[in-house]
């Protein structure tokens, strides 16, 4: 199971992948401990730095789509409001948008037919 | 301040977070100009870092409006010890011409302790660089009281 591994292309061996990860993690922890050692625990010390403000709750500090797009949105919002009020959820609406659709482009197919 | 002393202090680079409390800007102005060429404080690894997180210096500008106070003592939580706050100008050190003004918590030494002043309107950059040295004079006596309690590793 341990041993080496050779096809035609190659070799495969886990212990090199052990021994690398052992590796990689040892430089993890070194680097690790070079870095600030002294700050306080559960204090602001801990916290992420937000230009002074203070830190909402994860619920609140996400940024959503809706504020990357703001303003795309706001320019094209007597494009996308119409839009919006044609996504009303309703099933019978969607059904009878495509059968006025589909009834639209017969009838054009049909008289330039 | 003799050269061994001065190369003693020079050790280590000091990184500085610039913090405006409602300054007009005219000491901000003035701490850019030390980082000019005519000035330029980075030959001595002085320079302006973007978070208090990465900071030992703390140079606070303007008198600290009553939005500001929070924010600066949260930004003072967050700078790692040791740390030092120097202030540049008048408003910061004792209020300024808005001494007495209703939207005022400082001035700065009313919010977070502060190791240097630098008075002015606005503060000369030569003032500057010798209040960042002062400030660095006393980091690393602080600095020395650390290695004391806590041994470095």
């Amino acid at each position: 199971m341990l041993g080496l591994l050779e096809t035609g292309s190659g070799f495969w061996s886990a212990l090199i992948w052990v021994v690398i990860i052992l590796v990689l993690s040892a430089l993890i922890i070194y680097l690790r401990n070079k870095g600030e050692a002294s700050y306080k625990k559960s204090t602001e010390q801990d916290k992420p730095f937000i230009s002074g403000n203070p830190e909402l709750s994860k619920e609140n500090s996400h940024i959503s789509a809706s504020h990357i797009y703001w303003g795309f949105t706001e320019a094209l919002k007597d494009y996308y409001n119409p839009l919006v009020k044609f996504h009303t959820g309703n099933i019978n609406d969607y059904s009878g948008w495509i059968i006025v659709v589909t009834a639209i482009v017969l009838i054009i197919v049909g008289v330039s037919g | 301040m003799d050269k061994v002393k001065l190369n003693k202090y020079f050790e280590r680079s000091l990184w500085v977070f610039h913090l405006n409390t409602g300054s007009c800007n005219g000491c901000d102005i003035e701490i850019v100009a030390g980082l000019t060429p005519r000035y330029d404080l980075e030959r001595f690894g002085i320079k302006l870092v973007g978070s208090p997180k990465h900071a030992d210096v703390l140079l606070v500008t303007g008198p600290v409006t009553s939005k500001m106070a929070d924010r600066v003592r949260r930004v003072y939580e967050q700078t790692p010890d040791p740390k030092a706050v120097i202030v540049v100008g008048t408003c910061g050190t004792s209020g300024g011409v808005f001494y007495n003004s209703y939207n005022l918590k400082g001035p700065v030494d009313q919010i977070i302790p502060v190791d240097v002043y630098v008075p002015g309107c606005p503060a000369r950059p030569e003032a500057i660089i010798n209040g960042v040295l002062q400030a660095w004079i006393k980091l690393e006596k602080l600095r020395e009281k650390m290695k004391v309690i806590t041994p470095v590793k």
